[in-house]
């Protein structure tokens, strides 16, 4: 999908034409997304020059998909993408309301208003918005024990803009139940020890919570166990491979005696980390029928599997970094980087360890732990591009969870918030600004209004109706947002539609930031052109 | 020591991996061919080493490149990421099973696929019904080869090799074409955003992980833009994870890359990206092989070729051919004792190769690639020499003619001829290349020989680049018949080849062109490029950290170890 719009110079670019070309290119890019806002937005399929395709709700994969040609567009893309890495959320928001910022300056500047003057209105406004949010958030107290409800109704929401209802209902409980698993209420939540892993599986679409952790890939040698219960888990990063010692100089021109003695050398050393493991496993496993199990990061070879194989080891090499996090967390334990002195106390625990094979793809599920503080969110789905939606939605779940826990605060959402700022705006604000930066400080609020507009209008509803009826209600004390169905007024926190409280305060923070860096484009290029001047 | 995983980075080293996969593709398909030349029946080459043995979810059986290959978006061309193999069949708006509201399908243009890409599907769909004799198709393999002399845009426009699904991975959100795509610091936070580099260390760790006993990390490296920092990233990445496992990587350039604007800025920033570039590189792996000349037309090593430099196509098939002859080493060790070393003899694994060009009294990572295409016949007075002789480096700011008494060389030689026109035996190869150097004048300390039977094989799709001197085995011709001016695949079916990877201070000059550069446009006081490094990222401490790394490689090399001092 490209968005080619034309690419002056902006040097020689008079100040107007530059301006108008940022207007429009904001515009452009806010029609691409426009229609992917919200529970009733359209999903876009993108096929490529090849035939691949993509799917996507999400602004932020969307835009990634997009070639964008244009300067300007890029920038906005760059805002929206950061809005995304540092928020997990928002940002097709963040596009439509920068290109609103625009839109509505644009009628200013046609009659005559320096930008300057706008941009100035912006920042009081932008100000005044977030001390709004401070007042108009909800608050919620997260003790011990988080309000799940609360939890679940902002995952809800979010999941329910990029899945069908069913769908999303089903992975709000995972992703919520997720989140709680590995949080530990001392540190900060990081959300990478909940594991995504996907399935490829013709005839199974289901996600599921697997309490424990799904590595993607199995034992490699025939004679380990496909099953083992009552398993305990060494957890280490070892290496169980033969390896060249360190380049020696001198080595290659040594005669074949020394060479092999040196090879031999090397091979003991690693059959003597086996034995240390097979000892250790002898020691907790005699005289009852538990198994042993090894999870290593580094690499095991054929001779060291065929000895741990014979002990009766099931051992997996080259796991991912962060799975010896995980697998600590998830089984207890260690992660050990060396066997030297392993004890009983280093190992894990899982109830059940077992094998799943789809062609050439191996799968090991750990499970039945005790006490977990990682867990794997399972996908299964017929096809990557569906598999990879799932996958994003999940993320943007996860996100939700998490930024409510560390806001401690929600936002009333489906347009509610965007429609009591901008009455605040106009009501109180305007009128305490001195001269022309008023107009800004409209221009600021009517662009708010971008949200419950365009959800309206993905609902097929009347905009201008919408938004008399909604801030009509605010202007009587209720808060209100929008029915999707019927465009009538409704409480969202009846409804249970909350948005999180860092999404909307990135967005109204970055949107003006960028559009003010655009409407001031003229000066920026002239600043450039005095510097280049010979002194 | 066994498996190699094969890293290619960026446009120019895609292409360079394409005609490579092409040629490995086409010893596949000639060991298992009644018809072909019972040369290629008897290769003794463990393919191995750089295939993996994979299996469909239908339980079919597949083998292919141990690869993964990063490019831009879109560099793919008429070619899914996913290959073709593992059965993706295409989506429609009914498929969208997650979502029930509005669905929009935005459709790019499709890539129309090329006369020999058809070739390519007519032929699959052929040999999969019973009646082999089928329609036939409406064109000749001669259409198909200036088809593709005509109109190559992609890499993926001449390959004819299966990739597997975790292959191909194209960066998104780059929102930039491959010429603004120039310089290391514009590649340095390519993988930064999102989980683009966490997704393509997994696609990795999926292929290490079936290694049994990994013998080494093969780069290929386009050293010319952003995708160098791309690779520097990965790299390093690698050094964290597969501690001792070698990286070798061959750091490849396009002619059009030496293109100069002659402005003064752009020359700045190119110093600057070479000079930096090669310090990330050169840091993170055990041996780098610079490859590419400004001009591999005129240069000496395309004697027996006519080269368009425009053409990717033209030039990444060269460099190809020496890449591929370099990696022949690598896949005779893991073979049976048995292994008849009249076919074979002299492999070497690839932490040997780098310990061999590392030198013993010196420490020196950065080898020199000299190549003969093709190689002369042995036969007559003074053969090896002459062999010799038709070695030129494909590297780039090299000094010629220096006298280096620390130098070592690996060589590989394969599918030359010896008297009568038969494939010469290793000895043969073996004494005729000993005694030529014998009486050299000059000679590297050191040599590791390789040699194999089976000569390069010429695939289909390779360029129409020799000039007509050369024969259908790669012969030298005394009298060439007034054939075509310029022959292909259709009249050169296998080429003798001959390289060398060499440490020797010829080198200096590449190594003091950067270093120098670094000072001048970056660290000295007022250096004029100083600001553009540091809005790369890059800190005062640590620019002046890679000259120190850049003048200790330039010291080690110095003939008696002179010290240099810091000014210029
Ligand atoms: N049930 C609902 N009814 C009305 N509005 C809703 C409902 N659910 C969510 N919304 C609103 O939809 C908007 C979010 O839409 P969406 O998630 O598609 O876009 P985004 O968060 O801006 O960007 P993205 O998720 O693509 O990064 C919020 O303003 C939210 O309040
Ligand atoms: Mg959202």
């Amino acid at each position: 999908m490209s968005l080619r719009v034309l690419n002056p110079n902006a040097e020689v670019l008079n100040k107007s034409a530059a301006l108008h070309m940022n207007i429009n290119a904001a515009k452009g890019l806010q029609d691409v997304l426009k229609t992917n806002l919200g529970p009733k937005g359209t999903i876009k399929m993108l096929v490529g020059g090849a035939g691949d395709i993509k799917l996507t709700k999400d602004g932020n994969t969307l835009l990634k998909e997009m070639q964008i040609q244009n300067p300007t567009a890029i920038m906005i893309a760059r805002t929206a993408v950061a809005q995304d890495d540092i928020s997990g959320d928002g940002t097709t928001s963040t596009v439509l309301f920068i290109g609103e910022l625009m839109k509505q300056s644009e009628r200013y500047i046609d009659e005559g208003m320096h930008p300057r003057v706008l941009v100035d209105g912006f920042e009081i406004a932008k100000r005044a918005t977030l001390q709004f949010l401070e007042k108009f958030k909800t608050p919620v107290v997260m003790g011990k024990e988080p309000d799940k409800e609360i939890l679940k109704m902002v995952a809800r929401t979010t999941l329910r803009t990029k899945l069908y209802e069913a769908l999303a209902d089903q992975l709000t409980d995972i992703v919520v139940d997720a989140v709680l698993c590995i949080r530990n209420s001392e540190e900060a939540i990081d959300l990478f020890m909940v594991e995504i892993m996907h399935m490829r599986h013709k005839f199974d679409v289901d996600t599921r919570l697997v309490e424990g952790l799904v590595l993607d890939h199995g034992s490699r040698h025939p004679d380990m166990k496909r099953r083992a219960e009552n398993c305990y888990i060494l957890t280490c990063n070892v290496s169980l491979e033969y390896e060249k010692s360190e380049i020696n100089a001198g080595f290659f021109y040594s005669n074949a005696e020394q060479r092999e003695a040196m090879v031999a050398a090397e091979r003991r050393q690693v059959d003597e980390r086996v034995q240390k493991i097979i000892e250790l496993k002898n020691k907790v496993c005699s005289g009852n029928d538990n198994n042993f199990v090894v999870i290593n990061q580094k690499g095991i070879d054929p001779p060291s599997l065929d000895l741990l194989a014979r002990a009766g080891i099931i051992a997996l090499r080259r796991a991912k970094r962060r799975n010896m996090e995980r697998l600590v967390l998830a089984c207890g334990g260690e992660a050990v980087n060396s066997v030297d002195d392993i004890t009983p106390d280093c190992l894990g625990w899982a109830g059940l360890v077992y094998e799943h094979v789809l062609g050439e793809e191996k799968y090991t599920f750990v499970e039945n732990v005790k006490n977990p503080y990682s867990c794997t969110i399972l996908i299964k789905g017929p096809n990557d591009h569906t598999i990879a939606q799932i996958k994003d939605a999940v993320r943007d779940g996860l996100r939700a969870v998490k930024n409510t826990i560390e806001d401690e605060a929600v936002v009333l959402g489906a347009g509610a918030f965007e429609v009591a700022a901008r009455q605040f705006l106009m009501n109180e604000v305007k009128k305490t600004v001195q001269g022309r930066a008023q107009l800004g400080v409209e221009a600021f609020a009517n662009a708010l209004l971008v949200v419950p507009k365009t959800l309206a209008e993905n609902s097929g509803l009347d905009t201008q109706d919408v938004i008399i009826s909604l801030t009509g209600e605010h202007d009587r004390g209720n808060i209100v947002g929008l029915n999707q169905h019927t465009g009538e007024p409704i409480d969202p926190q009846m409804e249970g539609i909350f948005d999180n409280y860092s999404v909307k305060r990135q967005i109204v923070n970055s949107g003006p930031v960028i559009a003010s860096q655009l409407l001031l484009v003229d000066e920026v290029i002239r600043a450039g052109r005095n510097m280049r001047k010979p002194s | 020591m066994k498996e190699i995983v094969t890293v290619q980075v960026g446009g120019f080293a895609n292409f360079v991996g394409s005609h490579f996969w092409n040629f490995q593709d086409e010893l596949l398909g000639l060991a298992e061919d009644p018809y072909a030349d019972s040369v290629f029946k008897k290769q003794q080459l463990d393919m191995d080493v750089l295939y993996r043995t994979g299996e469909t979810q239908q339980g079919i059986l597949t083998y292919t490149p141990r690869l993964i290959s990063l490019g831009l978006q879109g560099s793919l061309g008429s070619m899914s990421s996913h290959g073709t193999l593992y059965n993706h069949e295409p989506a429609t708006a009914l498929d969208v099973t997650t979502w029930t509201a509005g669905v929009s399908t935005h459709t790019a243009e499709r890539h129309k696929k090329n006369l020999f890409l058809q070739s390519l599907y007519e032929e699959q769909d052929r040999s999969a019904t019973v009646d082999k004799s089928g329609p036939q198709r409406e064109y000749q393999d001669k259409d198909i080869v200036e088809n593709l002399e005509k109109g190559v845009k992609f890499w993926t426009d001449f390959s004819k090799v299966h990739y597997h699904p975790q292959s191909l991975y194209e960066l998104s959100g780059l929102w930039m074409d491959a010429w603004e795509f120039d310089n290391y610091g514009i590649g340095r936070d390519a993988l930064s955003n999102g989980l683009q580099g966490e997704e393509i260390s997994e696609r990795l760790r999926f292929f290490v992980e079936e290694c049994d006993r990994v013998q080494g990390f093969q780069f290929m490296v386009d050293d010319s833009g952003g995708f160098s920092a791309v690779a520097s990233e990965l790299m390093e990445n690698i050094a964290d994870e597969y501690t001792n496992t070698p990286v070798l990587l061959y750091a490849l350039r396009a002619p059009e890359s030496y293109v100069n604007l002659g402005k003064r800025k752009q020359t700045i920033l190119r110093s600057l990206h070479d000079a930096v570039s090669f310090s990330r590189l050169s840091s993170y792996c055990n041996l780098i092989v610079p490859v590419g000349l400004p001009s591999l037309s005129t240069s000496r090593a395309s004697s027996f070729f006519c080269i368009n430099d425009e053409k990717l196509y033209h030039c990444s098939a060269v460099y190809a051919a020496a890449l591929h002859s370099v990696s022949l080493p690598f896949r005779m060790g893991s073979l049976a004792p048995t292994a008849d070393l009249h076919y074979v003899s002299g492999g070497v694994d690839v932490s040997e190769v780098v310990q061999i060009l590392l030198g013993q009294s010196r420490r020196n990572k950065v080898a020199i690639l000299d190549m003969a295409m093709p190689a002369p016949s042995l036969t007559g007075k003074e053969a090896g020499e002459r062999l010799l002789g038709h070695l030129h480096p494909v590297t780039p700011e090299i000094a010629e003619d220096v006298e280096d008494l620390q130098a070592v060389e690996t060589m590989t030689v394969h599918g030359v001829l010896g008297p009568g026109g038969h494939e010469a035996s290793a000895s043969e190869v073996k004494d005729t290349i000993h005694a030529a150097y014998e009486h050299a004048t000059m000679r590297p300390k050191f040599c590791h020989l390789s040699m194999a039977h089976s000569p390069l094989p010429i695939p289909l799709p390779f360029p129409s680049i020799f000039k007509n001197v050369v024969g259908q085995r790669g012969e030298l011709l005394e009298n060439p018949t007034a054939g075509p001016p310029l022959k292909g695949s259709l009249d050169v079916h296998s080429i003798p080849m001959a390289v060398r990877l060499r440490s020797s201070s010829a080198i200096l000059p590449y190594l003091e062109n950067r270093l120098g550069y670094l000072r001048r446009y970056g660290v000295d006081r007022g250096a004029p490029g100083a600001e553009l490094v540091r809005s790369w990222g890059f800190g005062k401490d640590e620019l002046e950290d890679f000259g120190e790394d850049l003048s200790k490689m330039v010291i080690e090399l110095k003939p008696h170890r002179e010290v240099s001092s810091d000014s210029d």
